[in-house]
């Protein structure tokens, strides 16, 4: 047996490489003014963000800065849990909105809060390491949401809303002549579309992501948890069974079984409507304006104009608002004082007026500073791009209530995921959405009170 | 083999006919999926959407955002050493506890034989919460070691080799001793040198089972550097804007090469092995 | 550990169990009943120790609900079950004369002396990993699965077995009653059969007792979802299904393969080649490669299927029956090489004499398939049948996770799947775990029964 002989030999020299591999690797562990940066992006976002990197790092060779990327928030949440618990977090994280509770609760294995306040640890300095500070330029609608006990705890980064894109080249061959901005609209202008001769074969899409419907009960006033959304305490009740939540759901099923509505099939997939889209399959898309930039791109190249507007609401109540999304950089603690200003430094680094510019200009994400929207201006980009300007717009009609500020909940992954699911079964497997909601309240109940009686709530 | 030739004379010829037309088309059928993924990979987005057959020009784009951007590179290395380790380890220990089971006698070793067939019922991914509790505790989580460590044994590993050793003739450890060998120079000299066929074997299985792991380092690997290429594949579903097909189905073939060539190439060894295992 | 009254009936029974097994084995042993009965007794006893003292008996606590107490029973008597088993077998080894030299297996080859240490030395490696990676991470799984806490918190708070309860709510639906119905007048049958036809040339009492036999396997998997609360239901039922979808299709269409390409035809290497090689495939990536093709928007099935038929291709991902046949699909495509390269290995001993004699006898090639080729590939069968049960229920997760991610709501959401789903929540997920960990129990034990004597161990 000569072949497994010589495979027997070759083991043992990648045994030895994979244990000097295994030693330097230690080595490099050691380098202990390594920030590392943990972000919930693959594509063009991690680049980008790569780019930066590299650059703060020519600025400051004393901080290298190591930026990883993860699949989804989801998949980075799980990933800083673990990291967590074994006792390894980075210095940096990003997480999402609906983490905000979550990453308030967390402690380390003594018990201690695995995060601290941006704005303490700023502590009201101007520049960090030569670092203009930029926190408290931060456009207020993220400054709301993320201000909890008046503490301003983490470093927004990327901020979005719900935008709506709609073919204008399949609306004009229906003569729609205006882009429909109500439920009703939208049905009636789908009614058009779907009757053309070379109909797509549904007129609407949008991710099955929790998100979307928390937007619809914004806009209608509504809230998803007790204690004013969780702002004036701990939330103790979800309320998933409320009208404002039925009438998006029940809307969306009538969409979805007279054919209108496309669904892609996954929970949380931003990709298949967008492909559908961009596809021209349907004609209406409704998305984070963070793919806007990517989403009149494809249009481009797909030969048909996009046109980006509100996210359309419920006509027959009075609108209250629209939520942001996306997420922010958090700090952990125990860093030690100098580490924990380089830190800073990139963070600020980040959202500086000029990156934050160029961040939304990839994106379409919302120019996160005043500053940063004023060069925007200045350089004339909304006037050659007005489209980019519509998340900005939307989010300042909201009307400062607790409803349109967004609820803050413990374990809301888990909570939203309960709603997706509730979402998918009305849709595909026909349940009564009362009935299927109903359920979906038990079993979100029981998660956020799991959650409060670890967290001491 | 004589009683086949014998029938193929006896046989009209245009009988074949039917069976070679019957197995052309399953085998075109079984290797659609790759075929259409070669195909794929070497298009782009909007070639795909707007489906042709005839290949795109995107292979070497494919590629290069798939190796270099997304550093496949990397899983692939991290999966060729985990997958050595653990196929290498298991071959170490297998050895060394079959030698124990069958050249030695002491009490309670029926005791001890039978808490490693217990394992057997035991399939790692029933206790794997667990088990990423415990790997995180001993700090091995996120590491080369936390992939490896937990596989370096394993019941399947010991009974073959305990297989093997039993059935050699019983008086080479006697006539060993008689020449006043100890059990290690037994070891080497005797038994490694006459069980060549089952550690191939051996390693092949475990190779592959190693390259094919998707479950543990899923959970047990959180940054992108240690990462095997099972996982990383889910970071090209979205290597541009939108769903990546092209690069998805590049980083999937690119995956698939080792283990097909191993596995056509040691075929024989692969059959041993399970045969071995299989009447334990 | 606190004792409450409903526990003093449990204790009693057990120890009863334990003195009538210790009596029973000592007896077929040769060696003295009574003795048995006495070594044994206290094993049942104490065993459920095992269980209660780190769950407190908190199911047996007043206020319980009857599901409380139903699970604490299980529980309870595992311990003892398990403690039983091992006094039972160990003792009566010692009882007989020898005493430990009858837990030494006879010696297969000469043996060094040296004794306890160094063999020890040889074996540390190997009873070390299995001891750290296998045996601990099981108990504490049990240990977790009646804690309520969440990954990536240290804070822990005992729950007992909500984390159970969550998952079941026993009804008897017609379901489980119709198969149980059919099996009971089977069963009767078959015994009418067997006495009416006492020389036993009769085709019918056979042929009822593989009825029952199926029945049986029925009815063991309708009584466990029958336990299961709806939530919980699906995912076991959808664990069978992709279970037995994969095994049966893969193995039928295997076993017709291989006997297609064992004919004596020119090329065999190449096509058995091309046939073989998608099991080098991991299940990942067979995932990855049906997601591309059954994608709604650009797969090259919906494009191949709409040019065939005059329908839309329906789209798998808002299709709970089109996903499950697809994730078996891919699955079925995954193993059926390694099905193929066995199968083939199996035909190759099927005796050709044998087969020439029965055609001469006038036997078509369906009776010949029947009546010997499958008989004398049994023992293969029933490895494939194992080994892709196995793989149908740990490795079909890869093919899930990329193909349909347990949905469409919920449909292949299989055991391994809700284990990883529930991780978040690592108590629930335990508990979910053990659930899976009963039903390997529950093949090994089948495995064994079919078996029977030809597994052997220790000798």
């Amino acid at each position: 047996m000569r072949l497994s002989r010589r495979i027997i030999a070759a083991t043992a020299a990648l045994t030895l490489l994979a244990g000097t591999v295994a030693c330097s690797k230690e080595d490099d562990a050691a380098g202990d003014k390594q920030i590392d940066v943990w972000i919930a992006f693959t594509d063009y976002r991690l680049d980008w963000a790569k780019a930066r990197a590299d650059e703060f790092n020519a600025k400051h060779p004393e901080y290298p800065v190591v930026i990883s990327g993860y699949d989804s928030y989801e998949v980075l949440f799980d990933a800083v849990s673990a990291a967590i618990e074994k006792g390894t977090p980075p210095e940096i994280v990003q997480y999402f909105e609906a983490a905000t509770q979550d990453a308030r609760d967390a402690v380390n294995k003594d018990g201690e809060p695995l995060f601290v306040s941006v704005q303490a640890a700023i502590n009201g300095r101007a520049d960090i390491l030569g670092e203009p500070v930029v926190l408290e330029d931060v456009v207020d609608a993220a400054r709301n949401y993320y201000t909890t006990d008046g503490q301003f705890s983490s470093m927004p980064w990327n901020t979005s809303t719900t935008l709506f894109y709609s073919n204008q080249s399949l609306l004009k061959k229906a003569k729609v002549d205006k882009v429909p901005e109500t439920w009703d609209e939208i049905e009636a202008a789908c009614a058009k579309i779907l009757k053309l001769a070379d109909a797509p074969k549904h007129c609407i899409s949008w991710p099955n992501h929790g998100w979307l419907p928390e937007q619809a009960v914004a806009q209608q006033g509504g809230l998803i948890a007790d204690n004013e959304n969780g702002r004036a305490g701990r939330a103790q009740n979800i309320d998933y069974t409320s009208e404002e939540l039925l009438n998006f759901v029940k809307w969306e099923k009538e969409l979805y079984d007279n054919g209108t509505y496309y669904y892609s099939g996954k929970q949380n997939d931003w990709d298949g409507p967008q492909n559908a889209f961009a596809a021209q399959e349907v004609g209406f898309l409704m998305t984070s304006a963070g793919d806007a930039t990517a989403i009149v791109g494809a249009g481009k190249d797909g030969g048909f104009d996009v046109e980006v507007s509100r996210m359309p609401y419920n006509g027959d109540v009075p609108y209250a608002g629209n939520l942001i999304g996306g997420a922010t950089l958090w700090l952990t603690a125990d860093q030690g004082d100098a580490k924990q200003d380089g830190s800073l430094a990139f963070m600020q680094f980040l959202n500086n007026p000029k990156n934050a510019a160029d961040w939304h200009k990839t994106t379409g994400y919302i120019p996160i500073t005043k500053a940063a929207g004023a060069l925007l201006e200045q350089e004339g980009w909304f006037t050659e791009n007005p489209y980019q300007k519509v998340a900005t717009e939307q989010l300042a009609l909201a009307n400062g209530t607790p409803a349109a500020t967004g609820a803050l909940l413990g374990s809301f992954v888990s909570i939203r995921a309960v709603l997706t699911q509730a979402i998918e079964d009305v849709l595909v497997s026909g349940a009564d959405p009362v009935e299927r909601f109903t359920k979906a309240q038990e079993d979100a109940q029981k998660l956020l009170t799991d959650y409060n009686a670890l967290y001491g709530g | 083999m004589e009683a086949d030739v014998k029938t193929v004379r006896r046989r009209p010829r245009r009988r074949t006919i039917h069976i070679h037309i019957t197995l052309i088309v399953i085998c075109a059928v079984l290797c659609a999926p790759v075929v259409y993924a070669l195909l794929g990979a070497t298009q782009n987005n909007s070639q795909l959407l707007n489906f042709r057959l005839s290949p795109g020009e995107f292979l070497g784009d494919n590629f290069s955002v798939v190796w270099n951007d997304r550093d496949l590179w990397r899983y692939m290395l991290n999966s060729a050493v985990m997958s050595a380790l653990i196929a290498t380890g298991k071959a170490i220990t297998g050895i060394l506890a079959g030698l124990a089971f069958v050249y030695f006698r002491f009490p309670g070793r029926s005791i001890v034989f039978v808490l490693v067939l217990i394992t057997l019922m035991m399939p790692t991914e029933v206790s794997i919460l667990a088990l990423f509790r415990i790997v995180d505790d001993l700090g091995m989580s996120d590491s080369l070691a936390g992939l490896t460590v937990p596989f370096l044994a394993s019941a399947t590993a010991a009974f073959l080799f305990r297989q093997h050793f039993a059935n050699l003739p019983a008086n080479l450890s006697e006539a060993a001793q008689l020449d006043g060998a100890n059990p290690l120079q037994f070891l080497w000299r005797v038994l490694i040198p006459m069980s060549w066929n089952v550690t191939g074997a051996l390693f092949v299985i475990q190779f592959l089972f190693g390259w094919n792991m998707y479950l543990w380092p899923l959970l047990s690997v959180s940054g992108s550097e240690n990462q095997v290429v099972q996982v990383g594949l889910a970071s090209l579903q979205a290597a541009g804007e939108g769903q990546s097909y092209g690069p998805l189905l590049m980083g999937a073939l690119v995956a698939s090469v080792p283990p097909i060539l191993v596995f056509l190439a040691l075929q024989r060894p692969f059959m041993t092995g399970f045969a071995l295992t299989r009447d334990k | 550990m606190p004792i409450y009254p409903l526990m003093l009936p449990l204790f009693a029974a057990v120890t009863l169990i334990g003195a009538l097994v210790g009596w029973t084995v000592w007896r077929n042993a040769g060696l003295s009943g009574r003795r048995g009965a006495l070594v044994v007794a206290p094993a049942g006893f104490l065993g459920p120790l095992l269980t209660m003292v780190p769950m407190e008996a908190c199911t047996f606590e007043p206020e319980r609900t009857g599901l409380d107490i139903a699970v604490g029973i299980v529980a309870f008597t595992s311990g003892a079950a398990v403690l039983i088993a091992a006094t039972a077998w160990i003792g009566r080894a010692l009882s007989k004369p020898g005493g430990w030299a009858n837990l030494d297996d006879r010696a297969e080859a000469g043996s060094f002396r040296g004794g306890a240490a160094a063999a020890m030395a040889l074996l540390l490696p190997t009873l070390a990993v299995l001891a750290v990676f296998l045996y601990w991470p099981l108990f504490e799984t049990l240990r977790l699965s009646t804690q309520l806490t969440r990954r990536g918190n240290p804070i822990e708070r005992f729950s007992c077995v909500d984390n159970y309860t969550e998952l079941l709510g026993p009804t008897a639906e017609w379901w489980l009653l119709v198969p149980l119905a059919a099996l009971l007048v089977t069963a009767v049958g078959a015994e009418l059969a067997r006495r009416a036809d006492k020389v036993g040339s009769g085709l019918l009492a056979p042929r009822l007792r593989r009825v029952r036999g199926w029945l049986t396997v029925v009815v063991v998997i309708a009584a466990a979802a029958s336990v299961f609360g709806p939530s919980y239901r699906s995912v076991f039922l959808t664990t069978m299904i992709l279970t037995s979808g994969t095994v049966l299709i893969g193995l039928a269409a295997g076993l017709g393969i291989a006997l297609l390409v064992s004919q004596p035809i020119k090329g065999r290497a190449i096509y058995r080649t091309l046939l073989i090689w998608p099991f080098a495939v991991s299940p990942p990536i067979a995932g990855i490669l049906f997601f591309v093709m059954f994608d709604p928007l650009t797969g090259i099935a919906g494009h191949v299927f709409e040019a065939l038929t005059p329908w839309d291709m329906p789209n798998y991902r808002t299709d709970p029956v089109l996903a499950r046949g697809l994730v078996i699909m891919a699955s079925v495509w995954k193993t059926l090489g390694f099905t193929i390269l066995f199968y083939i290995a199996g035909l190759q001993n099927v005796s050709t004499n044998m087969l020439e004699a029965a055609r001469l006898d006038g036997a078509n090639g369906w009776q010949r398939l029947r009546y010997f080729i499958v008989p004398s590939l049994t023992p293969i069968t029933f490895f494939l049948v194992v080994t892709n049960v196995t793989y149908a229920f740990f490795e079909i997760f890869g093919t899930i996770s990329y193909l349909t991610e347990g949905g469409p709501s919920g449909a292949t959401v299989d055991a391994m799947t809700s284990v990883v789903q529930s991780s978040e929540w690592v108590g629930d997920g335990a508990a979910r775990s053990l659930v899976l960990f009963v039903m390997v129990l529950a093949v090994t034990a089948w495995q064994f029964r079919a078996t029977g004597r030809r597994v052997h161990y220790g000798g």
